[in-house]
């Protein structure tokens, strides 16, 4: 502890020094070397990242700022990426004396870094609000999303009534699932919704796995347990080797909920292999994939992907 | 949650170093929001729990082991494999599901009637007194049957799982009721 204390005091001396001998033997500013020198995705992102909350220049601290109010608000959204960040660019340009002409590869690749950082902080506020909204069966969009899921779960098969035995059949706990969401709140339902709708296979195979006599689990009660999981997740900053590593999306809610589809086939995965006696091993073995993802998720060149392999067991 | 910090000092006169204390009741009572109180922990993110959870409250060398087992009808059979050795049973009902006191009744007088939990203390968490709906703490004590209990020192506490009201108090009573070990 003493040592590490030690360490980070020095850093805080050290790191102007040594950014100023590279600098000097370089001819680049740090921006400009992790943009060239660390891969595209999460490794360049986190480092951009790093770099600017550890910048002293004031001109810098105002970028970072005006952008966490841009965020506070809910306006960086991509419509608005030009009129808000081409003046954060430009003062970052002026800053550090870099010629966008002679140095055209950095503004595009900053941008892009630029665009993830602050997309996942607005998602982190936006999935905050989800969470904070409990699901209220006087809501009418509410129960509407929760119908959708049976009949999205269980097609062909219409719930006899809204309160009923039946939802167990889908891993609730009694006979209205309006309890079930607790501490998750409308997230939970959102969560298990794109699940069920955007990945109907991987859902109905998960869920048919869920449904086995011997390894049976409760699918939407670990649905909601693997919200939470996804949630802490995104809030301590692990999700962003996730988020910053898809190529084709910033962070947004969709992306969000990807993740969280790729942590329930995952789950599922190692809940069968594990050949669990019954439910009552689930904190172990729920621990045990926590710690499997955090693993993963510290290493910034992690991809993920649902490898779909429908399997019959 | 300062209070129960101090009660937790008090246990140290028991030369004991652990005690097992065992919650139960139906889903959606408030166990895990109980047990994160103990722990003085954050009870705003409670998910339903599938399996059980375990946390180790310790203070000044005492360990208090409490077991928070699932308690939707599937995972009830299993309950009974968590019986051995519980030093306390703490039961909680949510106070406001009248549709449900009947089922959770059923369940505890199933509870006390076993061998393993043959004259282990019993302390009734009465939750979420907070909610205009819920039952006062002695009418659910009357619907539970409580004073019929001949066999076991019990005890009920009106409480709200969330803000801690009343979780101080029971534990009290948890302390001045804990069982002599041989």
């Amino acid at each position: 502890m003493v040592f590490f204390n030690l360490w980070s005091v020095l850093q805080w001396y050290l790191r102007p020094f040594i950014k100023w001998f590279l600098r000097k033997t370089t001819k680049l500013c740090e921006l400009q070397r992790i943009c060239y020198g660390d891969r595209a995705g999460a490794e360049r992102t986190c480092n951009i990242e790093k770099s600017l909350m550890l910048s002293r220049t004031r001109d810098v601290k105002e970028v970072v700022s005006f952008l966490d109010s841009i965020v506070k608000e809910r306006r960086f959204i991509s419509s608005q990426f030009h009129q808000i960040l081409d003046p954060s660019i430009n003062i970052i340009l002026r800053v550090k004396k870099i010629n966008p002409k002679l140095h055209d590869a950095f503004v595009p690749s900053f941008r892009r870094s630029l665009q993830q950082i602050w997309s996942y902080r607005q998602l982190v506020d936006e999935i905050e609000d989800l969470r904070r909204t409990q699901f209220d069966s006087n809501n009418l969009d509410h129960e509407d999303k929760l119908l959708k899921l049976w009949d999205l779960l269980v097609p062909n098969n219409p719930l006899e009534a809204r309160v009923t035995k039946e939802w167990q059949y889908i891993g609730f706990q009694g006979d209205d699932p309006k309890t079930d969401f607790r501490g998750m709140g409308l997230l939970g339902l959102e969560n298990l919704l794109y699940f069920a709708s955007e990945y109907p296979e991987v859902s109905s195979h998960v869920l048919s796995h869920s449904r086995h006599p011997k390894y049976g689990y409760t699918f939407a009660i670990v649905g909601i347990n693997l919200t939470s999981m996804a949630y802490y997740l995104l809030k301590d900053g692990s999700a962003k080797t996730y988020m910053f590593n898809a190529k084709q999306y910033l962070p947004c809610i969709n992306l969000f909920h990807k993740f969280y589809c790729y942590l329930f086939y995952e789950f599922d995965k190692l809940w069968i292999e594990s050949k669990p006696e019954n439910i009552m091993e689930f904190s172990v073995i729920f621990k045990k994939f926590e710690n499997a993802i955090h693993t993963e998720l510290a290493d910034p060149a992690s991809v993920f992907r649902i490898n779909i392999e429908v399997d019959t067991i | 949650m300062m209070g129960l910090l101090s009660i937790l000092k008090k246990l140290r006169s028991n030369p004991e170093k652990e005690l097992r204390l065992l919650l139960l009741g139906l889903d959606n009572a408030g166990k895990t929001t109980i047990l994160r109180q103990l722990a003085s922990e954050d009870v705003s993110h409670v998910t339903p729990t599938a399996g059980f959870n375990i946390k180790s409250v310790l203070s000044n060398g005492f360990k208090l082991n409490v077991w928070d087992i699932g308690g939707q009808r599937k995972i009830r059979p299993y309950w009974r494999n968590y019986f051995e050795n519980t030093d306390i049973l703490i039961y909680v009902v949510d106070c406001s599901d009248h549709q449900r006191l009947e089922e959770t009744s059923l369940e505890l007088t199933e509870l006390l009637q076993d061998d393993k939990l043959r004259g282990v203390p019993l302390l009734v968490y009465a939750n979420k007194q907070d909610l205009a709906s819920a039952l006062p703490a002695s009418e659910v004590a009357q619907l539970l049957g409580l004073h019929l209990i001949r066999d076991r020192t019990w005890q009920i506490q009106a409480c709200v799982a969330t803000d801690g009201t009343g979780i101080k108090e029971g534990m009290e009573w948890v302390c001045k009721n804990m069982p002599t070990k041989k």
